[in-house]
């Protein structure tokens, strides 16, 4: 709740947020009215994040009903203020707000790509229910992720042609970050239904794109390599260091084959100076570099430029596994190590063989934290995990092994995931990566486990009767209603609202500004697509009724015609009549039965024309048709009761025609009929008096009679 | 599709470049020579609510385009219209902002930097946003109209700035748009779809207007007008409901409609059914096309639209999309130079550039 202090100049506004009050906000600001201010001020929400203060100055006669209307530059002034950043998604990393619109407009399209097609889906599944649904439906799943994946940044850059650095072992990259890690784990366990198969594979993948992630926490595998990196330019003899025999049992254990075999060729041995008098040294050296290139692995196709020789069938895979593993016994096993002169080489080769032959210490040992044990698990011991179940089982054994006191946000979510807590993957999708996660997530979670679907869409009581997946979409979208930059997709997300969204939406398009002519469009836009006739006519009287009162007086016309709003233009014809309106009805052009309330000042102008070429000639052509106009408009429920007396008067000539009387015996009864009508509404308090001589009521009445009589005579 | 009798579809590059704000509006500056190409925006940064003419140059040599920020000039207000002189010794920038300011800046045609600058300020010409400017051909002049019916020109030629009332019509009338047809004519466009032409000899009011059926539920607003150099008669139109038509001044009863269903009658065709904010003649036709078509019919434009179109709409042919983007495209410029070169701002914080072979 917003208090105000306030001292000579200088007001500030003071927030206390129900969560903690006793730790208010204070924001300063600036409004340029000079002391005294009045205690009152008027606080409102304006868009998005925005407060309206309007300030004014206190009058000098406080008690005083009647306002200054004379000095209103000084009188008061409204200040809009900006409280917190507007583009704060709730991702925590990503701050600049332009970089979160982006991701915002990317992800519209393929959202509602995959609404439309879900639409049409669960339209024919009603007809037909078959297997190659499911398979259908997972193709558009994948495809809807792998295009929000790409609005997240890139996947590592493509092999460089280049000649590499032999001592680079990191390539720079572009930074990676925790939402496109969090996402790409959501698409590996629920969206590519192709890749369960080889599940383990998939994750030591995402480690090596994401390692770095965890650095800023706890020290990790990347980190380590990174320090190592620094100081390899400065090591001569690299074997002789432990830290080289340590990163490349780093590198080996989870995975990075290519950087442990780039490591080993940078061994002294390989130089051509030493290698006569290092032979069986060297030889061991690049057996062990061979075998780890060899290394069998089970997936579909390897990361490009990665080592390792890929299986896609099990027993072909266990086959070239057994071959593998004998080969590195045998190895283990063979005399060679006694030639060996190298200490330091021949207990790194051989810590490295253990890594190779799934020594639960040695690799555990060899790993920072537990997710990289997890991952050195798959590889080495258990590379056949299969099952959720299994799978969590397994990281509940790694945490055990290498505990951490304060889990980094993605490894909440693949506990999360990995123990099928439907509640604890949202949990951590809307508190670690924000409103756009969750809401886009969802659709992840619902393809992936029926029993997800049933926990999202189920429709709560405690949630005012929306289902959960509702409740995250319309957060998101008024989060998006909050910029006036990305308020014009949130209607996408709306109208996936069944329950709530078109309320919202419609009071979303209410709520934008009709002073600005391209804002008042785009909404009326948004009106036409989606058939929102009544919201899009309310939207336009109101624009019309705020450009009258700002004395465009021609636009506002035009808006409330659009709007087919009769009354107030039967409002504003009255208004116009007597000023201003000729000029007016010029533009309005020359259609008078379309022209909705304005149709009195139409036929008042014919009227007028026609009178004016009377008064020019004695033409009784002219007259006769300036009498017409007169009972035309006479007739006309439209033409308001008060210029009734201006008409008449107007028209004296015409009923003292000398040639001939012009109206007949009916016509001038139906006037005479008006005029007592006018004689008794005159009686009324309320009535407003023309601004006619005293005697232009009697001098119609008598004209009226003396037309009567002259009618009857002819008749 | 078919191109004036080619087969061929056109081939196009397109390369879109993200921003981090909005664009109001953009132009090509004149080139200084055949490399070095610079364009104009009317750039909105909505977290500091800062609005600004940038110039940057554009490399269209690299496949992937990009801009180079050159200057800068800090505009006051949000820019609401835009405008660049094609007199490339001196190439004049016309701004004028939603608050009813006008600025005119002098760019250098070697380093394409700003000069100098001079503004008129808030309620000097308008009450209230300035909606449509036009600089004439040697960027002396400059039109503007508002939503308050008020008609000016600014002659901004020589040392000072002045400015003429051409019309008052005390906000009974609004203007949006407006296009000069010669250094005394102009047209301007407004609500009704109406289009009325001014001569500036004559006072009292437009010397002919065309006036749309106001009262029609598909009636719009006029967003953009233009008028080619070569047929100075005719104004092309773009507005409301996917409107595109020509008013002819020899036939001033009845406009020729290239596209749109806000006219009333069947049209040939309709591109878009929203709003068609800016209409330029295609220059891209080869002139012994152009020469063929006979003065009657109406050349080739191109339009942008909020459904995210960019298309040439041509009479009695069928339209070419260039672009169907997912949001609106809010403006565009052909190169006058270089015509196969269009670029366009989109709705989504950023920007276009094709180039047509």
């Amino acid at each position: 709740m917003p208090a105000l202090t306030s001292n000579a100049g200088d007001t500030s506004l003071v927030l206390l947020p129900p969560e903690a009050p006793d730790s208010p906000a204070v924001i300063p600001f600036l409004h340029g009215i000079k002391p005294p201010i009045s205690p009152r001020l008027s606080i409102s929400w304006s868009r998005g994040n925005s407060l309206r203060v309007s300030v004014f100055k206190q009058s000098p006669q406080s008690d005083a009903v009647t306002s200054t209307g004379s000095n209103e530059t000084d009188g008061g002034r409204v200040v809009e203020l900006k409280l917190g950043s507007a583009g704060d998604g709730g991702g925590g990393e990503i701050d600049d707000a332009a970089q979160w619109r982006r991701i915002a407009y990317g992800s519209v399209a393929p959202f509602a790509l995959l609404q439309s097609r879900k639409n049409s889906m669960s339209a024919l599944s009603r007809m037909s229910s078959s297997s190659s649904y499911d398979a259908e439906w997972w193709a558009y799943v994948l495809e809807y992720s792998k295009e929000i994946n790409s609005l997240l940044g890139y996947r590592r850059s493509p092999p460089s042609l280049a000649i590499e650095d032999p001592r680079t072992l990191l390539k720079k990259v572009e930074e990676p970050t925790c939402l496109k890690a969090a996402w790409e784990l959501m698409e590996v366990f629920y969206a590519d239904k192709q890749s369960q198969a080889w599940l383990p594979e998939r994750l030591v993948d995402w480690l090596a794109d994401f390692d770095s992630l965890f650095s800023g926490t706890q020290p990790t595998i990347h980190s380590k390599l990174l320090d190592f990196q620094e100081e390899l330019v400065t090591l001569q003899a690299v074997e002789d260091d432990p830290r080289y025999w340590e990163a490349i049992s780093l590198a080996l254990a989870v995975g990075w084959l290519d950087i442990a075999v780039k490591l080993l060729r940078l061994h002294g041995s390989y130089q051509l100076n030493q290698l006569g008098n290092r032979e069986t040294e060297n030889g061991l050296v690049e057996a062990v570099a061979v075998l780890i290139s060899k290394m069998p692995r089970m997936r579909s196709k390897s990361a490009a430029g990665n080592l390792g020789e890929c299986f896609k069938s099990k027993p072909d895979f266990i086959k070239a596994l057994e071959k593998w593993r004998a080969q590195i016994t045998k190895l283990d096993c063979s005399a060679f190590w006694l030639q060996c002169g190298h200490h330091q080489t021949m207990e790194g080769l051989k810590s490295i063989l253990q890594i190779m032959l799934g020594n639960a210490s040695t690799l555990s040992a060899s790993t920072c934290h537990w997710l990289e044990l997890y991952i050195a698990h798959f590889i080495y011991i258990r590379p056949f995990t299969a099952g959720l179940e299994s799978m969590y089982t397994l990281a509940q054994k790694c945490l055990q092994v290498k505990p951490v006191s304060r889990p980094h946000k993605l490894m909440k979510l693949l506990t999360g995931i990995l123990g099928e807590n439907t509640e604890v993957v949202l949990a951590e999708c809307s508190k670690s990566f924000g409103p756009w996660m969750i809401a886009h997530a969802v659709e992840l979670l619902t393809a992936g486990s029926t029993h997800a679907d049933i926990v999202l869409h189920e429709e709560r009581d405690n949630l005012g009767g929306i289902s959960i997946e509702e409740l995250h979409r319309l957060v998101y979208a008024q989060f998006l209603s909050s910029h006036a930059l990305t308020w014009q997709i949130a209607p996408i997300y709306l109208t996936s609202c069944i329950k709530q969204g078109m309320g919202l939406l419609e009071i979303l398009l209410y709520k934008q500004p009709v002073h600005h002519n391209q804002v008042l469009l785009k909404n009326l836009e948004i009106c036409r697509l989606y058939e929102l006739d009544r919201v899009s006519s309310n939207i336009m009287k109101m624009a019309g009724v705020h450009h009258w009162k700002h004395g465009t007086k021609g636009s506002g016309v035009f808006w409330l015609q659009q709007a087919r709003d009769e009354f107030r233009l039967n409002r504003i014809a009255q208004h116009l009549f007597g000023f201003q309106w000729e000029g007016l009805i010029e533009l309005l052009g020359s259609d008078s039965r379309t022209a909705g309330g304005l149709e009195f000042l139409h036929k008042y102008r014919d009227f007028k024309r026609s009178l004016q070429q009377v008064h020019d000639g004695t033409v009784t052509d002219a007259a006769q048709r300036a009498a017409e106009a007169l009972i035309s408009l006479m007739k006309n429920p439209s033409t308001p009761h008060r210029f009734w007396l201006p008409l008449l008067y107007d028209s004296l000539k015409l009923f003292n025609w000398q040639e001939c009387p012009l109206l007949n015996v009916p016509q001038t009864n139906l006037l005479l009929n008006k005029l007592q009508e006018l004689s008794m509404a005159m009686l009324r308090p309320d009535f407003i008096e023309a601004d006619l001589p005293p005697q232009a009521l009697s001098s119609v009445r008598l004209a009226l009679a003396t037309n009567l009589g002259r009618a009857i005579l002819d008749h | 599709m078919a191109r004036n009798g080619t087969p061929h579809p056109q081939p196009l590059q397109i390369h879109r470049l993200p921003q981090s704000k909005y664009i109001d509006a953009l132009r090509w500056l004149p080139p200084i020579s055949p490399f070095d190409r610079h364009v104009v925006l009317a750039a909105f940064n909505s977290d500091s609510d800062a609005s600004a003419v940038e110039i940057h140059s554009i490399n269209s040599k690299n496949p992937s385009e990009t801009l180079t920020h050159h200057f800068s000039w800090t505009s006051p207000h949000r820019i609401s219209s835009l405008k660049v002189s094609q007199t490339p010794q001196k190439p004049v920038i016309a701004a004028s902002s939603f608050s009813g300011s006008l600025h005119v800046l002098f760019a250098d045609s070697l380093d394409a930097m700003i000069d100098s600058e001079v503004s008129l300020p808030e309620n000097a010409l308008h009450a209230g946003p300035i909606s449509g400017i036009d600089l004439n051909e040697n960027g002396s002049e400059c039109v503007t109209v508002g939503m308050d019916g008020r008609v000016n020109v600014v002659n901004v030629g020589g040392s000072g700035v002045s400015y003429r009332k051409v019309f008052d019509s005390n906000g009974l009338a609004s203007y949006t748009a407006t296009k000069w047809a010669s250094p005394a004519e102009f047209a301007t466009g407004g609500p009704g779809f109406g289009v009325q032409w001014w001569d500036q000899r004559k006072c009292g009011g437009p010397a002919a207007q065309f006036k749309g059926n106001w009262a029609q539920k598909t009636s719009g607003i006029v967003h953009s007008i233009d008028i080619h150099p070569s047929r100075k008669h005719t104004c092309l139109a773009g507005g409301s409901s996917g409107s595109v038509f020509a008013w002819d001044l020899r036939w001033q009863q009845q406009p020729i409609i290239l596209s749109g269903v806000g006219m009333g009658e069947t049209p040939a065709q309709s591109l878009s059914e929203s709003e068609v904010w800016e209409v330029q003649y295609d220059t891209f036709t080869r002139a012994a096309n152009l020469a063929s078509i006979s003065s009657a019919r109406v050349l080739p434009a191109m339009i942008c639209s909020e459904d995210g179109i960019l298309a040439v709409v041509e009479q009695g042919e069928e339209a070419i999309e260039l672009l169907a983007e997912p949001c609106a495209i809010n403006s565009f410029d052909i190169d006058k130079q270089n015509p196969s070169d269009v670029i366009c701002c989109l709705e989504w914080e950023s920007i276009a550039v094709l180039s047509r072979a």
